[in-house]
């Protein structure tokens, strides 16, 4: 019997010796590949002038950092970028360093083929003190930060300083509540002579961004369970009075006629407000350049805080944007080149080059020290408003923002149901609570899933 | 004095179909504050060329054309390769159960592209062929609309011709070569201009195997002109003139072959 055991254990033992003796036993040691650089793979998920600035950046890299060689490889939009992760996951064909979109965090995390950025600032002892915690808010989780905010943003009120003269509106104090705004677009708004509106006074994008903020701007939240940052999300808790009052605010204006609904592209209000088809607009801090460009002097640029109801209290903004993840399953030297890439892209001069180029917040204090960057800012003091905006916003679960697994999904809803309440199809109540369902039940699949 | 009204008419026709395009190529020469005034300047105040700097400097278009043309003219030639040949065995010979195969061949059709994608992604993973062009180009070799396509051309053709070629003892192969091919030149032609266009607007297939500028595409090379926040119509309308330019040049030199062979079908067929 002990005999018979003894034999079968050191069967066994040998075969998780020959195993280990396989494998390496997980820490294979490289050679000392002192002349040759460490490659590292980073995916981004923008184009434009983001995706030169991002190139720029990537260039710099390599020509200052002799040993790592980055390869940045353009992934179409962050749909598409997370789609195509979802692919190379099972496949162990993932990338060192990724740009993911802010409401794709969740299912980062529980994707389980990430590494938290916590593990190298821990390691290093690395000095966060002077990012902007607004920032870092969003992307710490179980107080851990995943992942290093890259490209930030939050939407602002626009408004055209000439029109608001012209109404006889203060041109200096943007208004400030939901109330505020519908006086405003009132008197914003002209019509011809048979009463056909011919200018609305507001013109705000269907997108579900916009209607997050407003929540947050009322201290509510977008999920339970503490906006999913206490525990896991189970159910969606927009469905509550004060989205439905958003929804009552936004569809009654667009049914006097103050506010017009131009469908779900920002881009087609920005255009309008840049070619002066509405007085006022809500659009992400990240378009100044181009509306600045655009009206080029034809009118004076006014900007302003998120709007909120005149008896929300402790609210603010939630931002958004993207932010640079370290994928699991590559080499200690890799990993430690991916760590090096993601501090430079987020270091004070990078960030303020950034800041300049795209027109997104740099994401650590430092880089407002940056003598072209205040150049800038002399150039485009409405950006002031901005920053005010994101530093007048107390961190709490709300202004943190939601997680969740299904945000893609949930956003879409949300516009759907928008679109509805605007449309008069449907009330703002009975419209967020269709939305509800239908994301509640894709939560519940999705927590089963991911379990 | 006839043809002056056909041609005032058809004058106006063309003006409609084209207005999409000469709108693109317009807003390509405006500056980014012309491209968003309202109501639209459909005259470029100056012939701007910035935006085709700025497009070319963003991504590496000229590249990605001739990726898009390579893998384009691979699946056009092997789709009407394989095609042709299927559509021939379907055509003219007889095997058992030849209904019912091709019922099953055509429905094929019903599977949308986007399910197949994932289990063809592994494929091309494990034949090593992520980042080449036969990973771009393989999977699109054999298509069922165009078997049926060209199956039912097949069909009008007399089958006077098929026996008396089989009597004068000429081979399946032959005559397929030599009387089948030539005969069906213009259903030919639209299967090859249909595989090519296809091809060459393609987006996302490039976008999952592909993970370098060298082998990328153009649609991915219009997308790297946005980004999701906003987008400077005149650079990516500039993007988008190049890119059609090609297929609008390989029109105007095959408009000639391309007519012939439609009107020679019809005389003939």
């Amino acid at each position: 019997m002990t005999k018979k055991f003894l034999k079968k254990f050191i069967v066994f033992a040998t075969l998780i010796m020959t195993v280990f003796a396989i494998s390496g036993c997980g820490t294979k040691t490289e050679p000392a590949a002192e002349n040759k650089p460490v490659k590292i793979v980073f995916w981004y998920a923008v184009g434009g002038k983001v995706g030169e600035a991002t190139k720029t950046l990537v260039d710099e890299f390599n020509a200052s950092h002799p040993d790592i060689q980055v390869e940045a490889v353009f992934q179409g939009d962050y749909d598409s970028a997370i789609n195509k992760l979802k692919q190379s996951i099972p496949s162990k064909g993932t990338p060192n360093v990724m740009q993911v979109y802010d409401i794709g965090t969740r299912f980062m995390i529980d994707s389980k083929a990430v590494v938290p950025v916590q593990k190298w600032i821990d390691q290093e002892k690395f000095d966060m003190s002077t990012y902007e915690p607004n920032i870092l808010a969003y992307y710490t989780v179980d107080n851990k930060l995943y992942s290093m905010p890259f490209n930030t943003s939050t939407p602002i009120l626009y408004y055209n300083k000439t029109m608001f003269k012209e109404a006889g509106l203060d041109p200096e104090t943007p208004p400030k509540t939901f109330e505020d705004v519908t006086t405003a677009a009132q008197k914003l708004t002209s019509r011809d002579a048979n009463g056909t509106v011919t200018r609305p006074g507001l013109s705000m994008a269907i997108y579900g961004w916009f209607f997050e903020q407003f929540l947050a701007e009322q201290n509510a939240p977008y999920t339970n369970n503490g906006n999913g940052r206490d525990s896991l999300t189970t159910a969606v808790s927009f469905n509550s009075p004060q989205g439905e009052k958003t929804l009552t605010w936004w569809s009654g204006m667009v049914k006097e006629g103050t506010a017009s609904n131009m469908g779900r592209k920002t881009a087609d209000t920005l255009k309008a407000f840049i070619a002066g088809q509405t007085a006022m607009t809500i659009d992400s801090t990240g378009n100044l350049g181009d509306i600045m460009d655009g009206v080029n002097g034809k009118f004076d640029v006014g900007t302003g805080f998120m709007p909120h109801p005149a008896d929300a209290k402790d609210g603010g903004v939630i931002i958004g944007g993207a932010s640079l993840w370290m994928l699991a399953g590559h080499s200690d030297p890799e990993e430690k080149a991916s760590w090096e890439f993601i501090k430079f892209m987020t270091a004070a001069k990078q960030q303020a080059f950034w800041h300049i180029k795209t027109g997104y917040f740099p994401v650590t204090k430092a880089a407002y020290d940056d003598p072209d960057l205040k150049k800038y800012e002399e150039k485009y003091p409405q950006f002031k408003v901005a920053i005010e905006q994101l530093h007048n916003t107390p961190i709490n679960r709300n202004t943190q923002g939601g997680l969740l697994g299904v945000f893609t999904q949930s956003r879409q809803e949300i516009e759907s149901a928008i679109e509805q309440v605007l449309n008069g199809q449907s009330t703002p109540h009975d419209a967020l609570q269709k939305a509800a369902d239908t994301v509640n039940g894709a939560i519940e699949r999705y927590n089963q899933t991911t379990k | 004095m006839k043809n002056l009204v056909r041609y005032f008419f058809l004058t106006i026709a063309a003006f409609f179909i084209l207005a999409p395009f000469l709108y693109a190529a317009t807003v390509s020469f405006e500056t980014a504050a012309e491209a968003a005034t309202f109501p639209p300047q459909f005259i470029p105040s100056s012939f701007y060329t910035d935006s085709y700097r700025k497009a070319i400097a963003t991504a590496p278009i000229f590249h990605f054309i001739l990726n898009s043309f390579i893998v384009a003219l691979l699946v056009t030639v092997g789709q009407v390769v394989t095609c042709s040949l299927a559509a021939f065995a379907f055509a003219f010979l007889e095997f058992p159960y030849k209904k019912l195969l091709f019922a099953l061949f055509l429905s094929t059709m019903m599977i949308p592209w986007e399910s197949t994608i994932i289990p063809n992604y592994f494929t091309i993973r494990s034949l090593e062929w992520l980042d080449t062009y036969q990973g771009l180009a393989v999977p699109f070799f054999a298509s069922a609309f165009g078997t049926f396509l060209l199956r039912q051309y097949f069909q009008t053709l007399p089958r006077e011709i098929f026996e008396a070629a089989r009597m004068d003892g000429c081979g399946h192969f032959r005559f397929f070569i030599t009387m089948v091919l030539p005969l069906s030149r213009p259903a030919l032609a639209t299967l090859a201009v249909y595989a090519f266009l296809t091809t060459y607007n393609q987006y996302l297939w490039p976008l999952l195997i592909t993970n370098t500028d060298n082998m990328r595409t153009v649609q991915i090379g219009l997308a790297m002109l946005q980004w999701d926040q906003g987008i400077s119509w005149n650079t990516t309308m500039a993007g988008i003139v190049l890119v059609s330019l090609p297929t609008v040049l390989l029109l105007l030199l095959g408009q000639k072959q391309l007519v012939r062979g439609l009107t020679a079908g019809s005389t003939k067929g």
